[in-house]
């Protein structure tokens, strides 16, 4: 993909994927060599290169230096989404937020396919055919983590629990989202999408026994122009080399 | 519990299904989709087997080993051309 001119609005909504796609990418790939067991780092690792290519296809929309844009912006100027900045050490978070994601994830991908912006459909549709994998396997190994009655069921549903809320924030808006939909860059709102998605929960929640708490709202769009705490520790473990030398030529 | 399977590739066209390594899995549906990356993520199949090692036939070895010392059946083609030669020469010979 080359730089187009998307217009404000569009860039905005490309922008705020694309740091969702290289926040998770990067969050995933901080288990290699440390998953569980062998085959799931392997599998896990190489999702998180999925997204990180996401994110530079969507980046390369925007900018003539992926890199750079990449990493090097100040924190006011990404539009991640809290849930995708949170630090989450643990294996159980780490996999819920995966399997959180890739529900959310498919929905604004889908919402881009039709874009009369047709980069962005296509990119949509490329994006698909990767994330059909990311979903197989993050809804098989849910559904063995959660047999009722095991030790793991139950942690995983506590923390399904606790992400809800959080994860409502994948779904936040951009500025003039209303514009986008009526020109048809996007097919629906992050509102019609989170209904969607917190649907797809209710379905799996009652199918698997777990109560959630009710139906999270997403933040308004100043939340996309906001940075949480956590940001700063990823933004620094992700510029770690490149702040070494900002100019040197890979 | 895990179970292991082994897991096979095969190129597209003639090449024949291979042996690619072993995995762990719970189940055989896991296997498979385990499988595509931890031994096709870089493309290097068209087609894969996974297959349950508790499925696989395993002949003793000393069967096997019978078989060891059997020069005579390890054909390189020089008896084959040796009898045609023979064969030319006689022809040659006796028009």
């Amino acid at each position: 993909m080359t730089r187009i001119d998307l217009g404000p609005a569009a860039a905005e909504h490309v922008l705020a994927l694309a740091d969702d796609e290289h926040l998770i990418g990067a969050h995933h790939s901080t288990w290699i060599g440390v998953c569980p067991f062998l085959e799931e780092d392997l599998a896990f690792c190489s999702i998180a290169q999925d997204e990180l290519g996401h994110a530079i296809g969507l980046y390369e929309l925007l900018t003539d230096d992926v890199d750079r844009f990449a990493l090097l912006r100040a924190p006011e100027e990404y539009r991640s989404c809290a849930y995708v900045e949170r630090l989450m050490p643990g294996w159980a978070d780490a996999f819920v937020r995966h399997w959180l994601y890739e529900r959310a994830e498919q929905l604004r991908w889908d919402a881009l396919t039709t874009s009369t912006v047709p980069e962005l459909a296509a990119l949509a549709l490329a994006a698909d055919r990767e994330e059909a994998f990311h979903r197989r396997h993050a809804e098989q190994l849910m559904e063995r983590l959660t047999t009722p009655g095991t030790q793991a069921a139950a942690i995983i549903a506590s923390a399904v629990n606790d992400h809800v809320a959080s994860a409502a924030s994948l779904f936040t808006p951009v500025t003039d989202e209303a514009t986008l939909v009526a020109d048809g860059v996007v097919a629906r709102s992050a509102e019609a999408l989170l209904d969607d998605w917190w649907a797809g929960l209710g379905t799996w929640a009652v199918a698997h026994g777990v109560d959630l708490p009710p139906r999270p709202t997403a933040p308004g769009p100043a939340a996309r122009r906001s940075r949480t705490d956590d940001f700063t520790t990823v933004h620094g473990d992700l510029t770690a080399v490149i702040s070494l030398d900002p100019t040197a030529v890979w | 519990m895990t179970r292991t399977y082994e897991v096979f590739l095969k190129k597209a066209g003639k090449d024949e299904f291979r042996h690619a390594g072993a995995l762990d899995a719970s189940d055989p549906e896991m296997a498979v989709t385990l499988a595509r990356e931890a031994y096709v993520r870089r493309g290097e199949g068209d087609d894969l087997w996974v297959v349950d090692r508790s499925h696989v036939l395993v002949a003793d070895p000393d069967f096997v080993r019978a078989n060891e010392d059997r020069p005579h059946r390890h054909n390189d083609g020089s008896a084959i051309a040796e009898r045609r030669r023979r064969v030319r020469d006689a022809e040659e010979t006796n028009p």
